[in-house]
């Protein structure tokens, strides 16, 4: 099959450019690997912060996971039917508190905005630097996560009765259930 | 700020100990889901869903109530060491839960072509069942749909009045109608089907025309086909066929419908003479008219001089030889009066019988008959009719003459009668064993002046006479003639008592 060459290079030019690719690329890894040689050279290390970027990315992709669950129920017109509505409030409330659990995490751990200490087992101290001081209040309020978690569980629950109310008396019905 | 715990540590115990109980709450219900509906894909899903949610739930709450106690506890130092591994659980279970509701879409189609496909079979399965308990009824009554539909095709075949015909493309006639058998005279079905079509058509070049057609446009409608039957003789048909596509090329065949129209021809040609012969005898009419009473004049001076005259005279033979020719002259125009049918006949009730054998006495008494043999088949339930007498004896009178003209020296003359109760008609037949008319004469046998007698044996206005003394009694006449065998004409008078005249 004839090919046309859309680099305006001849091609002893492109045989060149792959070559000088090929080095620069081997050069990289080699810089990266020999520049310190007091870390280890065959495997990486796995520091402290990486834990947090690991959880704080599993938000992200649990609330990308519900958006898509969402979508589809919609798309399909599932949501017509009350059983998958409810399911569907409650992912939706889930990806509410995925994003509160995100900016816990980060406004806690991962940015040096907030300080945050517990004074004995009965109160908590949350000092921001100004202009952050608002963020000290909504640090506190949406510490308390589990406002969004439980109805969101409790909204999957009723959701499965209504689905299996409405497909008991008939197998297949407009839900396909 | 410096804010109390209590709310967030009351919130994250009792929501930590909710999230478990809600979380396998939904786990028990969709496993009891599951095991009513195992092969339900969506609850499998949903079982999928809630076991990564219970671990979700599981992980992070117990993990929130031992933080809880061991920082209340002072063990602030284990919760330190145990801590990476609660959060790493924790991580792996949002991953799992995430993981398992991206595949919603997939398992949801899937679901639903399973479901499409049970149902398919469901159905299949429910026909099959029904098939098995009824099958002997299903066939019975299939059969006997069959059997009617065959009865009912099959009758439509063997009652029509148009000949049904299967053929196969070049010809062999595969199947015939008992109507179509009858049509071409061929005697049994099995004599025709050692036929092919194209040797009863008239022109075989007709068959070609007809099948190429067929070929091309796959059907020929109404074309008009001269058919040749069995016998001989020529009828004028209609064929409409059309080409049957058999589950091979090889086995192609063309069903013909074919319709008789030879009467129907024959309808319209003795229309057309009939309304030629009426045309004729208006522009007849008109001209004696115009010319009998010139004719009477002459005729009535050329006697008054004649009465003047001595017999033995010159002029007195001149005048004779006038009167003579005058008469002549008289007697055409008065045919041809009669031929116009415009004097009012004057009908009396007449024996037929009787009439005909005065005439054919008077025949043999003033005319040389030769060797030829009459032979008479008489009706005796023939009734009488009404009929202008003198007129009628004129027609009879004609038409033996002809006979026996046309019989020459040696030959038959039959004459017969019959009457048609159902028609309440009277059939009175003059035929001959002559030569018969030649086919391109008969449609001119009944034109005034038309004869094929040499120049003075006839006036040629003998048939036309008799045609217009039978239109005005109500009735007709017909002629049928073969070549070398002789000619029939037939009379046909409808019975008029004198009250209904």
């Amino acid at each position: 099959m004839a090919r046309t060459d859309f680099s305006g290079m001849g091609p002893e030019k492109n045989t060149t450019m792959k070559s000088f690719r090929l080095l620069s690329i081997t050069a990289i890894i080699l810089w990266g690997v020999l520049w310190d040689t007091g870390t280890a050279i065959a495997t990486q290390s796995h520091g402290e912060p990486e834990g947090l970027v690991i959880h704080q990315i599993a938000h992200l992709f649990f609330m990308f996971s519900l958006g898509t669950l969402v979508y589809w129920l919609r798309a399909r017109r599932l949501t017509t039917e009350s059983g998958w509505r409810y399911i569907q409030y409650g992912a939706m409330l889930l990806i509410i508190w995925n994003l509160d659990a995100f900016s816990v995490h980060t406004l806690g751990e991962f940015i040096d905005i907030l300080e945050v200490e517990r004074h004995g087992s009965w109160d908590i101290s949350i000092r921001a630097a100004e202009p952050y001081k608002l963020l000290e209040v909504v640090y506190y309020l949406i510490k308390l996560d589990h406002l969004f978690s439980v109805p969101a569980m409790l909204l999957l629950y009723l959701g499965l009765k209504r689905l299996a109310g409405e497909g008991e008396g008939e197998e297949s019905n407009g839900s396909g259930v | 700020m410096t804010l109390s715990f209590i709310p967030i540590l009351v919130v994250d115990l009792v929501g930590s100990v909710l999230m478990i109980v809600l979380s396998f709450l939904c786990l028990q219900f969709v496993h009891k889901l599951k095991a009513r509906e195992p092969e339900n894909l969506i609850w499998t899903y949903l079982w999928w869903v809630c076991i990564g949610l219970a671990g979700f739930s599981l992980s992070r709450s117990a993990g929130h109530i031992l933080k809880q106690i061991l920082i209340l506890g002072g063990n602030a130092g284990t919760w330190r060491a145990i801590s990476p591994y609660s959060g790493a659980v924790n991580t792996m279970m949002f991953v799992l839960v995430g993981s398992i509701t991206l595949f919603f879409e997939r398992v949801w189609v899937i679901h639903r072509e399973i479901l499409t496909d049970k149902s398919a079979i469901q159905t299949t399965r429910d026909e099959l069942i029904y098939m098995n308990q009824n099958l002997e009824d299903l066939v019975a009554e299939r059969t006997e749909k069959l059997v009617r539909s065959e009865h009912k095709y099959r009758r439509i075949f063997e009652l029509s009045k148009d000949m049904i015909m299967v053929a196969g493309k070049d010809g062999r006639i595969l199947d015939i109608n008992p109507f179509g058998i009858l049509l071409l005279g061929g005697g049994k079905e099995g004599d025709l089907t050692k036929r092919a079509m194209p040797s009863f058509f008239l022109r075989e070049s007709d068959w070609e025309r007809l099948i190429k057609t067929i070929q091309r446009e796959g059907a020929v409608r109404s074309a008009e086909i001269d058919l040749k039957k069995a016998d001989g003789t020529t009828i004028r048909s209609l064929v409409t066929g059309s080409l049957d596509k058999g589950p091979s090329e090889s086995e192609d065949t063309v069903h013909f419908l074919i319709k008789d129209i030879e009467s129907h021809h024959q309808m319209e040609q003795q229309m057309a003479q009939a309304d030629k012969l009426a045309s004729i005898g208006e522009f007849s009419a008109g001209i004696a008219h115009e010319i009998n009473n010139p004719l009477g004049i002459i005729l009535g001076y050329t006697q008054l001089m004649i009465r003047e005259e001595t017999k033995v005279s010159e002029r007195y033979g001149d005048l004779e030889t006038i009167e003579k020719h005058v008469r002549n002259c008289k007697t055409i125009v008065e045919d041809l009066l009669n031929f116009a049918r415009s004097s009012r006949p004057q009908k009396k009730e007449v024996g037929v019988h009787e009439m005909i054998d005065d005439v054919v006495s008077f025949i043999q008494q003033h005319s040389r008959t030769g060797n030829i043999t009459l032979e008479k088949d008489y009706d005796p339930v023939l009734p009488a009719l009404v009929l202008d007498e003198k007129k009628i004896r004129q027609v009879f009178m004609n038409l033996i003459m002809n006979a026996r003209h046309a019989v020459g020296d040696d030959g038959d003359i039959r004459l017969s009668t019959k009457f048609d109760a159902q028609s309440d008609r009277v059939l009175i037949r003059v035929a001959d064993t002559g030569y018969g008319i030649e086919p391109k004469n008969l449609p001119r046998i009944f034109d005034p002046f038309f004869t094929t007698k040499p120049t003075g044996e006839g006036t040629g206005l003998g048939l036309s006479v008799s045609y217009g003394i039978i239109k005005s009694h109500g009735g007709e006449i017909e002629v049928d003639s073969k070549m070398g065998q002789g000619s029939v004409f037939t009379v046909i008078l409808p019975v008029i008592t004198d009250g209904e005249e």
